[in-house]
């Protein structure tokens, strides 16, 4: 619960941070700064979600949709 | 005078269609095989390929189909049936019968609409996936808002999985076994009841949270409630109880139960990204994740990836994972387990173990798409390597191959 709590405040604090106008986002549209995993790690991330207990938090599956754990 | 309307230019949400094609090989091998109670030949290779299509249908509507087929041998689910194959029964073999290979296939189509003033995404999609012992069939949809001048974006999704399994037992436990070749105290007589109901669901509730927090730096929060029910144990992995009689066909002991697994679980992971751009010629990108289940398991994953920019066309980025996890409550390695215990496992993917990954991988792009292939431009190309190795003495490779090509 204190884990939860404290992701909330991370959540509501980090909005209030600065704004970076249009213009000013070049460095930010890179394509190695996507925040999401490249699309060449998905098989990796299935591996992942077979050989190990835990998934989920990074866009893969969560569970279901295969006999993995 | 001349009127002239006001019109007003929109950015089409995608310009042209893109085709992305995904190619991997996989490759492990270890000596805790669950289908052998924890002791055998983990040794697995298999093979994915998968194309990714996304057509614009208008300015605002995305349209991607996922499509994929996964094909792999394995000694270790050879073993659910060691006896097909005619030679000395070990679990450190591998049998050659029918259970040693399997297809699976799967589709994944989406829809996507964003807003006229591009602040709000909303998703739907569907999935299906067939292999010989597993069925599923899915769907979710997911809502996103972009505010505070598009510098701070939150999505909400949820997921909903309608699986079923096709139960395949390990040979001696199937009715009507009989094999005169069983060497033992006594005689070979499991408790075993086959599992009456053979269904899987699982729910999911997915929120993210992205912030822009500098011009050269942005993060994002990510965190998932799943809750699964069901039949959630693998029907052919064999377990050994310590308080039973062992039982033999030469070198294969035959199997006291298979693992029982609760009917349900709750899963809780939280992770994050943080993303740098040091230069020109370097970005970091870091990712860390927390996980914590129902079922006594606790997880830490680690990631950290460093893109080097070679040339306008080259980018070389190395990576390191590190990932520990705790035991589940089930877990027991080979004959700790009592046949009075409610539940039970010996499968290694739910102990205690840590793992590294070291990964390399390089990049091609020409931003020109000059490359052609019929009417599409290469863009891309990707091409990574990753090693993978268990404290528990599993140790896996995968080479990936990604292309994605642009239409005219």
């Amino acid at each position: 619960m204190a884990k939860l709590a404290f992701f909330f405040l991370l959540l509501i604090c980090s909005s209030s941070c600065v704004v970076v106008r249009e213009y000013d986002k070049v460095y930010l549209s890179d394509a190695e700064m996507q925040l999401s995993a490249r699309p060449c790690e998905r098989f990796e991330t299935n591996f992942h979600i077979y050989r190990e207990a835990s998934s989920g938090a990074n866009g893969g599956k969560t569970g279901g949709g295969c006999g993995c754990n | 005078m001349a009127q002239q309307d006001n019109t007003t230019y929109k950015r089409r949400v995608l310009e042209t269609s893109e085709v992305d094609l995904l190619f991997s090989y996989y490759n492990q091998d270890g000596n805790n095989a669950a289908v052998t109670g924890g002791e055998g030949t983990e040794e697995l290779t298999d093979a994915t390929s998968s194309i990714v299509l996304r057509m614009p249908l208008n300015e605002d509507d995305v349209l991607t189909v996922d499509v994929g087929l996964s094909a792999y041998t394995s000694a270790s689910s050879s073993n659910v049936n060691p006896l097909d194959g005619g030679v000395n029964v070990t679990p450190f073999d591998a049998s050659t019968g029918e259970s040693r290979k399997d297809v699976l296939a799967y589709i994944n189509p989406s829809y996507q609409h964003t807003s006229e003033d591009r602040n709000t995404i909303w998703s739907a999609n569907a999935y299906f996936s067939s292999e010989y012992d597993y069925f599923s069939i899915g769907f979710g949809g997911s809502y996103t808002r972009l505010f505070n001048e598009k510098n701070t974006e939150l999505s909400l999704g949820g997921n909903v999985f309608l699986d079923k399994w096709n139960a395949i037992y390990p040979i001696e436990l199937r009715p009507g076994f009989f094999d005169d070749r069983v060497e033992g105290n006594g005689s070979y007589a499991p408790t075993f009841t086959e599992f009456d109901k053979e269904s899987r669901n699982s729910y999911s509730l997915s929120l993210s949270f992205s912030q822009i927090l500098g011009k050269k730096l942005q993060g994002a929060l990510f965190m998932d409630v799943v809750s699964q029910s069901g039949l959630l144990s693998t029907p052919f992995q064999r377990v050994y109880f310590g308080n039973a009689s062992d039982f033999f066909i030469d070198d294969f002991q035959l199997a006291d139960d298979v693992e029982q697994l609760p009917d349900s679980r709750l899963k809780l992971p939280f992770g994050g990204r943080l993303n740098y751009y040091v230069n020109d010629f370097l970005v970091l990108r870091s990712y860390y994740r927390f996980y914590w289940d129902d079922w006594g398991i606790t997880s830490h994953t680690a990631n950290l990836e460093l893109p080097f920019k070679l040339s306008d066309k080259f980018t070389l980025y190395p990576s390191y994972r590190y990932y520990t996890q705790t035991a589940a409550d089930y877990f027991y390695s080979k004959e700790t387990a009592l046949s009075t215990f409610e539940f039970y496992t010996s499968d290694y993917d739910l102990s205690k173990y840590d793992a590294h990954q070291y990964g390399a991988g390089i990049q091609y792009k020409d931003i020109f798409a000059n490359t052609k292939v019929f009417s599409f431009g290469l863009k891309t190309i990707d091409l990574r390597f990753s090693q993978y190795d268990r404290s528990d003495g599993l140790n896996a490779f995968i080479v990936t191959l990604g292309t994605t090509f642009v239409g005219n």
